[in-house]
Order: C-alpha cells, then sequence, then structure tokens
C-alpha cells in the first residue's frame, strides 16, 4: 500500500462545554474518494475545519502530503482545496471575479490565473454565464462555483463538505459526476454527507462518524457485513400511544435485531423482514397503530448506522 | 500584495451596491443641500437687492453731510436704499450686529467746516466713515460703491475750484440733480477764493461691523459635516463586512488559503479606508461643483484632514466591530454611535458653544475633532498651522483603534 496522502491520528475538538470531535483516526490513500458519513451535528465539518487548518486540533494531528495541520499550516493549506458546505462567494461578484480573486489568495496570476480561472468554469460549466453576478444564480449554479473556487490551484487534496445541500436532484446529480470525473483525474477527495447514497456511490471506504466519534470505518461491503443479512423495514405508523409497549413486544419477536420508534417511525432491522412482516403488523395493530407506509430495504448503510447507533441516518 | 487585492475588492463590492452609494454619497450631498438652502439659499444668503437698509448718522450738520444725505435719497436710489436718519453710531452700528441694517455712514462732527475752504483759501482734510455688514457679501461693496461715487465727486469738485453750475449740470443724470446742485454752489462759493489743494480733501474709510470674517456660507459647514457624518455610518458598515464575511463562510475559505490572518485583516481595514477615502474625496469635488463650496486655501492640509479623519473613522468602526458579539449588534452600536458622535461632535451644528460634560463628551468623538479641523480650513481658510491639535489626536484615536481592532481581531479568527 502506498503513503497515505492524509492521516488523522486521533484528533480531538473541545469546547467550553462540547467535546465536538472525540479522537478521530483514518487514512485517505492518494487518489481515494473517502467519505465521511454521518447526522447533522455528529462532528463532520469540525473534522474538515481542523484538517483545513481553520481550527487547531485540541488533542492529536493530522498528516497530509507530509506536512502537519499543527505545525506547518501553511504547506498543508497550499495542497488542499475546501469546498465548505455554505456557499462561500461574493454574491455582488460575477463568477469570473470570484473565481480571479480567490485564484490570486492561493497565489495564482497572470496568464497562468487566467488559464485556471477558464479551466474551473468549464469544470463548473459556467463558461458561458462567467459574467454574471453570483448573486443572479439558482442555487446549483452557485454550488458548482463554490466547488471551481476549491479547484483554482489544483490541489492534491479536495475537502468537500456536504456540498449538495439544499439543490435540486439534477443539479445534484451533475455534482456528483463532477466529483467522479475529478476524481478519474488523480484527484483525492474527502467528501462529507449525511446522504447515504453519495457515500455508496462515490466512496469506496467510507467512515461512519456519530456524536464526535468515527463508529465505523470500511469499504461498503464490510460495513453493512456489520449488520449480517439484515433488512431495514421503515413504517409510518399513527395512533401509538404506548411506543415502548410496542417496541418491547416487537424485540420479543424471533429475527428482529433492533427495533426504534421516532417521529411516527418505526424502524426495524430483522433477518428475512418479508416473512416477518405480518407479525409486525399484527403488533402494530394491537397497539393501536395504523400503518401509513412499509418499506423493505437490502442491508445498506441505513442499516449499519441504525445497527451502530439505534438511530436513524437522517435524524 | 494579498492585503491589497481583499482592499481592493471591499471597495469594489461597496461602490456596486447602489443602496450603500445612496448612504454613502446621495443623502451627505442631498441632507446638506436641503439644510444649505433653508439656511439662506444657494447665494450669500442676502434678501434681493433692493431697499438695502441703511443708516446715516449725521454729526456734521453741515453742508456735505446734508449733501450725502440728499444723493442717497435721491430718486435715482430710492428703490435700492432705504435710508433712515440717526443720531447715535454706536446704537446705529448695533443694528447692524444685529442684522437690521447692511451699513451705516457716519459723517463726523465739523466734516463740512474742515474740507470747505474759508474765506483765505485754508482747507483741511477730513473721512467719512462707513460700517458694513460682515454676513453680507453684496450690498455692503453696492454701499461702498455709491459712497465712494459721492465722496469722489466732492472731492472733484473741490479740487476743480472753479465749476460752473452749467458745467455741472452735464453731469447731473450721474450724480443725481442734488450733487449737481451741490457743485454749482460750491463752485460759486470757490470762484470767490483763491485755494489750492495738495491733497484730496475728503476720505472714506470703510469699516466691517464684528469679526472680520468671510460671509457665513451654511454649506461650507454642513458640506463637511454630512460627510464626517456619513462618513462614519460607512466606516461602521464597512467594518461590519468582516463579521458579514464569517456569516457567509467567505471568511473562512480566506483562512483556509494560504493567506495569513493578518493580511485578510489588514485587507478588510484597509478596504474600509479605501471606500472611505474615495466616498470622501467624491463628497469634496462633487460639493465643489454642485454647490460651490470652497474647501480651503490649503490643499495639503485638506488632504492630510481627509485622510486622518477617515483612519479614525475606520479604526473606530472597526475597533467597536471587533469587539461586537455578531453582525447584528455591530450593527445596532454602529448606527447608535454614528448618531451619537454626529450630534455631539459638531455635525448638525458648531460644537464651540458646548459646555461641561457635554463637551468633553464632544472631544471624545471623531466627528468634534474632524469638524474642528476641517471647518478650520473651509470657514476660517486656515492653513497646517491651524489643523495641528485635530490632526494629532484624529491620527491618535486611528492609531489606537486600529491596533486594538487588529489584535481582537486576531484572537477572535484563529481558533
Amino acid at each position: 500500500m502506498t503513503q497515505p496522502i492524509l492521516q488523522a491520528q486521533d484528533l480531538h475538538k473541545r469546547y467550553e462545554k462540547v467535546h465536538a470531535v472525540q479522537g478521530i483516526s483514518f487514512d485517505i490513500q492518494p487518489g481515494e474518494i473517502f467519505s465521511l458519513l454521518g447526522p447533522n451535528g455528529a462532528g463532520k465539518t469540525t473534522t474538515i475545519s481542523m484538517l483545513s487548518c481553520l481550527l487547531s486540533p485540541s488533542e492529536g494531528d493530522a498528516i497530509i502530503d507530509g506536512h502537519s495541520v499543527r505545525k506547518d499550516a501553511d504547506a498543508v493549506k497550499k495542497v488542499i482545496g475546501v469546498v465548505p458546505q455554505e456557499i462561500a462567494l461574493y454574491p455582488d461578484l460575477t463568477a469570473r471575479e470570484n473565481l480571479v480573486f480567490w485564484g490570486k489568495m492561493y497565489s495564482l496570476s497572470g496568464a497562468h490565473l487566467k488559464q485556471r480561472v477558464e479551466e474551473t468554469l468549464e469544470i463548473a460549466g459556467l463558461s458561458d454565464r462567467a459574467n454574471e453576478k453570483v448573486e443572479n444564480y439558482s442555487g446549483g449554479m452557485k454550488r458548482r462555483i463554490n466547488i471551481a473556487v476549491g479547484l483554482l490551484h489544483e490541489p492534491k487534496v479536495l475537502f468537500m463538505d456536504e456540498p449538495t445541500v439544499g439543490i435540486d436532484p439534477q443539479s445534484r446529480r451533475r455534482i456528483l459526476d463532477t466529483v467522479l470525473e475529478l476524481n478519474q483525474r488523480g484527484l483525492t477527495v474527502l467528501y462529507t454527507t449525511h446522504y447515504m447514497e453519495e457515500a455508496a456511490e462515490l466512496s469506496k471506504r467510507i467512515g461512519i462518524v456519530d456524536n464526535g466519534k468515527l463508529i465505523a470505518l470500511g469499504t461498503q461491503d464490510e460495513l453493512t457485513k456489520l449488520v449480517g443479512e439484515s433488512d431495514a423495514v421503515h413504517i409510518g405508523i399513527s395512533g401509538i400511544s404506548e411506543p415502548e409497549a410496542l417496541l418491547a413486544r416487537l424485540n420479543a419477536l424471533s429475527d428482529i435485531h433492533t427495533a426504534a420508534y421516532e417521529n411516527e417511525a418505526l424502524l426495524l432491522q430483522a433477518s428475512n423482514a418479508n416473512a416477518h412482516l405480518s407479525e409486525i403488523i399484527g403488533a402494530i395493530t394491537a397497539a393501536g397503530g395504523q400503518i401509513k407506509s412499509i418499506k423493505v430495504d437490502e442491508p445498506n448503510l441505513e442499516a449499519v448506522f441504525l445497527h451502530l447507533t439505534g438511530r436513524a441516518l437522517r435524524d | 500584495m494579498k492585503t491589497l487585492e481583499i482592499a481592493i475588492k471591499d471597495t469594489l463590492t461597496r461602490f456596486r451596491d447602489w443602496k450603500a452609494l445612496a448612504g454613502m454619497l446621495a443623502a451627505p450631498l442631498i441632507i446638506s443641500a436641503m439644510i444649505g438652502l433653508a439656511f439662506g439659499g444657494l447665494s450669500s444668503g442676502e434678501a434681493p437687492l433692493q431697499d438695502i437698509p441703511m443708516a446715516l448718522v449725521d454729526l456734521d450738520q453741515g453742508e456735505l453731510g446734508q449733501a450725502y444725505y440728499d444723493v442717497l435719497t435721491s430718486p435715482d436710489l430710492e428703490t435700492l436704499i432705504a435710508l433712515e436718519r440717526m443720531q447715535d453710531a454706536e446704537a446705529a452700528k448695533a443694528r447692524i450686529e444685529s442684522g437690521e441694517l447692511r451699513a451705516v455712514l457716519v459723517i463726523p462732527a465739523g466734516f463740512s467746516d474742515n474740507v470747505i475752504p474759508d474765506n483765505e483759501g485754508n482747507s483741511g482734510t477730513a473721512s467719512v466713515e462707513l460700517y458694513t455688514d460682515p454676513a453680507a457679501s453684496v450690498s455692503p461693496v453696492i454701499i461702498k460703491s455709491i459712497v465712494e461715487r459721492i465722496s469722489a465727486s466732492i472731492n472733484t469738485l473741490l479740487l476743480a475750484g472753479q465749476v460752473s453750475g452749467e458745467q455741472m449740470a452735464q453731469y447731473a443724470p450721474l450724480l443725481g440733480q442734488e450733487m449737481a446742485r451741490l457743485g454749482e454752489a460750491i463752485g460759486a462759493e470757490l470762484q470767490s477764493s483763491n485755494f489750492t489743494f495738495e491733497d484730496p480733501p475728503l476720505g472714506l474709510e470703510v469699516v466691517t461691523t464684528g469679526e472680520d470674517e468671510e460671509p457665513f456660507d451654511p454649506f461650507a459647514f454642513f458640506i463637511p459635516g454630512m460627510a464626517v457624518f456619513f462618513l462614519m455610518f460607512s466606516m461602521f458598515e464597512g467594518s461590519r463586512s468582516i463579521l458579514q464575511e464569517e456569516r457567509r463562510w467567505t471568511l473562512q475559505r480566506l483562512i483556509s488559503t494560504p493567506t495569513s490572518t493578518w493580511q485578510i485583516i489588514l485587507g478588510k481595514m484597509g478596504g474600509t479606508f479605501l471606500t472611505g477615502l474615495l466616498q470622501f474625496a467624491v463628497l469634496v469635488i462633487s460639493s465643489s461643483v454642485l454647490f460651490g463650496v470652497s474647501w480651503g486655501n490649503s490643499i495639503a492640509g485638506l488632504l492630510i484632514m481627509v485622510v486622518l479623519t477617515v483612519f479614525a473613522a475606520s479604526g473606530m468602526g472597526a475597533m467597536l466591530t471587533a469587539f461586537s458579539r455578531n453582525e447584528n449588534q455591530a450593527g445596532v452600536v454602529g448606527s447608535a454611535v454614528s448618531l451619537v458622535f454626529g450630534a455631539l461632535g459638531g455635525s448638525f451644528f458648531p460644537a464651540d458653544g458646548l459646555t461641561g460634560i457635554v463637551n468633553i463628551a464632544s472631544r471624545l468623538t471623531v466627528n468634534r475633532w474632524a469638524m474642528e479641523g476641517l471647518l478650520a480650513l473651509t470657514v476660517e481658510r486656515g492653513g497646517l498651522a491651524d489643523i495641528q491639535l485635530p490632526v494629532l489626536v484624529l491620527a491618535g484615536i486611528g492609531l489606537v483603534t486600529f491596533v486594538l481592532a487588529l489584535l481582537v481581531f486576531q484572537k477572535r479568527f484563529v481558533k
């Protein structure tokens, strides 16, 4: 195995009352897309902020392309590109003006800057609208320019923090395709998301983060094996006055591994779930519940998260 | 270099914002124009040029004193001058101070006796005294011109020695019938005498009452006042943009680039400074063109005052922003401080008359020192020597607030 381009080593971030990141460690190989998957507030952005030298780790370190984020932040900043979750652009400037400004912040100048601006506009698919103010762009277009800024100085590692939040499916598809295309060109990507499907599509290896801890790490196959052959069953219900009693009854059924009830939704992990559906429905009906929807999924990352935390990933 | 790029980006962004431009440039000019017009219009603040109120104090009670009166009340001048006789010169001058009169002509006692030769041809010299209103710029010039013309005419008659009534008559349309008759009388008297003059016997002494000052131009006060007032607003607003960048995450993105925090903060503060400099420069030029405001005779003094006023204002804005918890708080505090500074610091009315604790509070504002320096140049026509204290204080305010802001921002953004 080659030397990792990024090594997060027992990273901690403590605030006055919150221990936001509690000892996260992982490696990323050159040319890999590595995803950090977890719900909002899990510690993904804090982790990526420490790796981007925005936050100083309370403990631990990260080595990126041989440079420590603690000791040699300037060298780290030259090899990383950052795409924040927010649209970190100047709305009063045009897309081209934004790119020129950010290029200068990466010490680009002259013909090279001009060339990189045109190339990144091409990647974003916005060359023909480069002279429009960013404030007039759609959400998806802004996201694409947001990514383009992170690519200007041809970084070795690109950090993308939830880059598809709040955009339409078409723009989301385009961004995912762009990430895959950039990776094919050799770019290493650290991608954070709370969308299981994105992590599953983009990454070979995934780290699952919850409450500031890395609770699982591996390939998708390795992770799904954690839940065995269990299916994930989502049942939308109403009229349940005593959920604890219902959960106790469901947990007593054979082949039901975990059962959780939140926000009028019942989440179960069960082996061969389809065979047990009639028993499950019977238990719900007996508890006074009315079923609104039922969905059975093969083992996936959502099931892994449920298996590891007892909660749904979207929460 | 990156610092400059950030400063230029901020300035460009600010000057592209129409709302910001309205606050920075249009508002001070419009408000100044409205106040200026309310305080006396675009001219010098004088009433229309007719019935110019004037008094004649004739202590001479002789022929020449009467001659001045006759000419000033002649039909040719009756619509121009509203003349009244007064006995007390001091009381007449007091009425100039109170604005009731534009001019007072005092004919001293014994004036005619001194000037008109006696039977042996002996005569002396004497002067009339003309007092004018310093707040008016046009009417004193007209009155002075008329009095000079009357005096010159009398001089001519006295110097000529022999002037016939017929000869004088041809000048009647110019001098008025009264002057022509006076000339005829003096000429007849002089024909019987034998005398020579070495000096003109009659002099005119023009005195401007009150302090020797330029007429009050409301624009010369209100334009600098409004310029400083709105500068404070835009400096607070500009400084606030660093917190806006934090909210938008462009600040975090800047920190993630190979750009030091010092460069970023200095760039942001530099952008506010550059914006203020351009704002003030545009106001100086546009007020000169639009309202004919004179910014004084010292270009170097004006440059120094503008640079240091903007330096102090932007430093104050940066410091208050640095200590604000968030963008909203900075906005509220900035607006409040701008208003208080404007009111206390003399942006709306001269702060010279303030006393006690209000005066002390006034002297803690950027506006007060900026106004003192600027008015020393615009109203008092002073030079570098007259703005030393404001220059020192503004430089001190700017330096202290800038350094404090830099340190606080640095601590705040390096986490």
